[in-house]
């Protein structure tokens, strides 16, 4: 490790901006992170936490300010650079090979070589020890296949350690961990704090934060709150009161009684996430999951609509659940998944052969499709979404996100569905195109068929949703009417782990 | 949006709509550039062509009966392409459809049920690499190169020991009218078999353009995960796909053994290789997703062609090569004219 003087900063970030069309996703931020420190960073998504974390290991550029490492400054462009300037990153995806050993996935770009010929050094030995350091009960010679996904982790932890980083980022590391697990892996955290690393901890579950941080800095809407050590933080409340301060404005407008009409109905709904989900959902209603990521809103999105395995009663106009997408859409259930370029449009086609593509019947006689009949509709939907497009032969690939948005949401609605089920229906949406977005789903509602937002924005079901459940680790532990008088900070404590609430 | 209509109109520049006109038409420029270098070089000395012209009436007609086999694939053979898969046993399918063929005709069964027969082969070894590559889930290289084995296999068996082909010989004699179908001019001086192939393109089309398979095909291609999430169901979508080719390959078959009037199991060797090229000249994505069936067809014609013609032009043994180089340039101005860029 790096023998450094005790002043030095670990980590110091000054005036960091970072300028997106529109929009300032970090605003002029600074504080710095003192060394052989676990140091938390919190805020609500769109707080600006991710980009800093991009700017850090170089997949960003900063639009100004500046950054340095043990006093030096520090300007990455891409991942290797981070890592030569001593940031290992571990992502959320992992980036092992499974088909080698633990040993060799260490090992992995810093072989020693001469004319291209591997040749013996000392690497091996000294990546064992660390490893050893941090996790002994990780065989280095055992393929990385027979891992658990929690074990991947450490190995990805220990490459970062062994290939000299004094600074270790973690971006949500516990989300898909097992409590067991979770401990394990905040050993190895702290025992990589006493051997020199400082570790920079992104974590939305504020428990985690409280046991295992020094300090915390909170961010909010692009600007830095507050950096502080979690000592002198007053428990949960405070840090959910720097977390949203009084920002989230929220437009609901109520719509008007809802009669006591289900249309859904889902009774103990298990899956290898979920435990025991049930609600009911009305005709005409718009309903808000809320809970972070990995809380579960996803998968009972992906149960109703058949795309997962699920086990309980889920009964959809007197139906049982459908066991695949097309059941679904053919009962009247359409989903617009949560990863829009992989999950929900056909980048490679056109916007016109993208619309029909969930309901290609309705366009078609004695089997032979009728293409001019394609084109009107699709022109048709352009108008009504408001698609922004000179013509509907446009590649999908080459719109706005909000306007590819647009285009699933028009699949959804050719294929005549009654249930609507948006996962994160605007991430990605620039603001204009979200407004349009939540206006297409209120007159979708207004019409009497039923709307499921699942959402990790807050402000998003606080605006658009007549009621909210709350999800917090697969469960549903509150369900809110909402209204003028929602506690928010309720909210967010429940949906941060913070116990059971009264419905 | 009707004033974006306006204004983008006007600011498309000539490069762009040049560049828009080179990916569309592309393909039929390279058509007629490889028909005018054919067409202009000397060919007087070679006996193959008694009129020293690459456009003349009988070498057309002799271009065209002998490239029936590819043109009834390409379609098919691109559908599958597009939805991302592939069938490298599709020469064997044809061998092995040649020798079927060739062996209920000389044993005394009429045209139509051998003909008909046949076919049903063909659903059969389509099946059997649908039922690999999905049930099975072997990745489809594999899987289609286990079956171009097993086929190419059981046509060697079907074949007499010491004998090359089903033919006429040792009591059993093959009718006369076996290469009409292959051969004999119905119309335009063109025989069935191309006729067929012809059909088959049409039809084919048809399925790219108007038909939830064509559709289906695309967009299991493109996006396999947003298509299932589309209620498409993209196995049954892949199955079909394969049986189809099965079915062209089986026509292929067909052609190939009346044209040569016997039934050979090597006949369709070397023909997933040219099936692979035709339809990426055409423009297919190999990852699946874009392509025309039209753009194959004519990829088949410019690659029969340059094979044929170069027959004329350069020994033999050039042949590979030349057909490789001329290949080559093309995909790669293919490459530069379709690049995606804004």
């Amino acid at each position: 490790m790096v023998q450094t003087a005790l002043a030095e900063k670990a980590l110091s970030i000054k005036d960091l901006t970072k300028d997106y069309p529109g929009v300032r996703a970090v605003d002029t931020v600074s504080f710095d992170i003192e060394p052989n420190t676990v140091h938390c960073l919190v805020g609500e998504n769109g707080a600006g936490k991710s980009t800093i974390v991009k700017m850090l290991t170089g997949a960003l550029e900063p639009t100004s300010g500046t950054m340095a490492v043990l006093g030096k400054p520090y300007q990455p462009n891409s991942t290797q650079d981070a890592r030569n300037g001593g940031i290992g990153t571990l992502f959320q995806e992992l980036h092992v090979v499974d088909q080698l050993t633990v040993l060799e996935n260490l090992t992995m770009g810093m072989e020693v070589s001469r004319f291209g010929f591997l040749i013996k050094s000392d690497l091996e030995d000294r990546v064992t020890k660390t490893l050893a350091a941090i996790e002994p009960g990780i065989d280095p010679n055992a393929r990385v296949s027979s891992l658990s996904v929690a074990q991947k982790q450490i190995v990805e932890i220990a490459r970062a350690a062994s290939s000299g980083a004094n600074i270790i980022i973690m971006d949500e590391p516990t989300a898909a961990l097992s409590e067991r697990e979770v401990e394990r892996l905040f050993g190895v955290i702290r025992r990589l704090r006493d051997s020199d690393v400082t570790v920079i901890y992104i974590s939305h579950k504020l428990d985690e934060i409280f046991e295992l941080g020094d300090n915390v800095t909170v961010m909010r809407d692009g600007k830095h709150i507050a950096t502080k050590p979690l000592a002198q933080v007053n428990g949960r409340p405070e840090l959910i009161e720097m977390m949203v301060g009084r920002s989230i404005t929220h437009d609901y407008r109520p719509r008007g009684d809802i009669a006591d009409n289900p249309v859904l109905t889902v009774k103990g709904l298990n899956s290898h996430l979920l435990k025991d989900v049930s609600f009911q959902v009305n005709a005409g209603e718009i309903i808000g999951f809320y809970g972070l990521v990995g809380a579960g809103k996803t998968e009972v999105a992906r149960a109703i609509y058949g795309a997962d395995k699920a086990h309980g009663q889920v009964t959809f106009k007197g139906r049982p659940r459908a066991r695949s997408p097309k059941e679904a859409i053919a009962s009247g259930i359409a989903l617009v998944p949560e990863e829009r370029r992989t999950e929900g449009l056909f980048t490679a086609l056109t916007i016109r052969r993208n619309i029909p593509i969930m309901n290609i019947n309705k366009l078609a006689k004695f089997g032979i499709f009728q293409d001019d009949q394609e084109k009107s509709v699709a022109k048709e939907y352009v108008s009504k979404l408001g698609i922004a497009t000179n013509s509907v032969e446009k590649y999908a690939e080459k719109l706005s996100g909000g306007n590819q948005q647009k285009v699933v949401l028009a699949k959804c609605l050719f294929a005549d569905a009654d249930l609507l089920l948006l996962d994160e229906p605007t991430r990605g949406v620039d603001v204009g195109a979200k407004s349009e977005i939540y206006d297409l789903i209120r007159d979708f509602a207004n019409t009497g068929r039923a709307v499921c937002v699942f959402s990790s924005e807050l402000e998003e079901v606080l605006g658009l949703c007549d009621r909210i459940f709350l999800m917090y680790d697969g469960r549903v532990e509150a369900e809110i009417r909402n209204g003028a008088t929602v506690d928010i900070p309720k909210i967010l404590n429940i949906v941060t782990g913070g116990g059971k609430a009264g419905t | 949006m009707t004033h974006a209509t306006a204004q983008t109109g006007v600011e498309r520049g000539f490069g762009q709509r040049l560049k828009t006109f080179l990916k569309d038409y592309y393909i039929y420029l390279v058509l007629i550039a490889v028909v005018v270098v054919l067409s202009t070089a000397n060919l007087d000395k070679f006996p193959l062509f008694e009129r020293g012209n690459f456009l003349s009436e009988r070498n057309i007609i002799n271009i065209l009966r002998i490239s029936a086999p590819i043109l009834t694939l390409a379609g098919a053979f691109t559908l599958l392409m597009i939805s991302g898969y592939i069938d490298l046993s599709v020469g064997s399918a044809m061998s092995l459809s040649a020798v079927v063929y060739a062996m209920l005709v000389i044993n005394g069964v009429p045209f139509v049920p051998a003909f008909a027969a046949t076919v049903v082969v063909g659903v059969i070894l389509g099946a059997i690499n649908g039922f690999l590559v999905i049930r099975l889930k072997i990745t489809p290289v594999i899987a289609t190169l286990i079956t171009l084995s097993l086929y190419k296999g059981i046509a060697l068996l079907l074949v007499e020991d010491g004998v090359s082909a089903i033919k006429s010989g040792g009591g059993l004699k093959m009718p006369g009218w076996f290469n009409d179908y292959g051969r004999d001019g119905v119309l335009l001086g063109l025989p069935w078999a191309f006729w067929v192939a012809v059909l088959v393109t049409l039809a084919m089309i048809v399925v790219q353009d108007r038909m939830k398979l064509g559709k289906y095909a695309a967009a299991t291609g493109g996006n396999p995960t947003a298509a299932e999430l589309s209620g498409i169901n993209t196995k049954r979508t892949v199955i079909t796909l394969y049986i189809l080719v099965g079915i062209c390959a089986a026509l292929a078959g067909i052609a190939r053994s009346s044209f040569m009037s016997l039934g050979d199991p090597l006949s369709g060797d070397g023909m997933e290789l040219t099936a692979i090229l035709v339809v990426l000249l055409g423009g297919t994505a190999f990852s699946g997703g874009e392509g025309r069936v039209l753009k194959s067809f004519i990829g088949a014609l410019i690659i029969m062609s340059l094979t044929v013609g170069m027959l004329t032009l350069v020994p033999a043994y050039f042949q590979t090569l030349v057909v490789g180089a001329a290949l080559l340039l093309a995909a790669a101005s293919n490459h530069l004219v379709s690049r995606k860029d804004d």
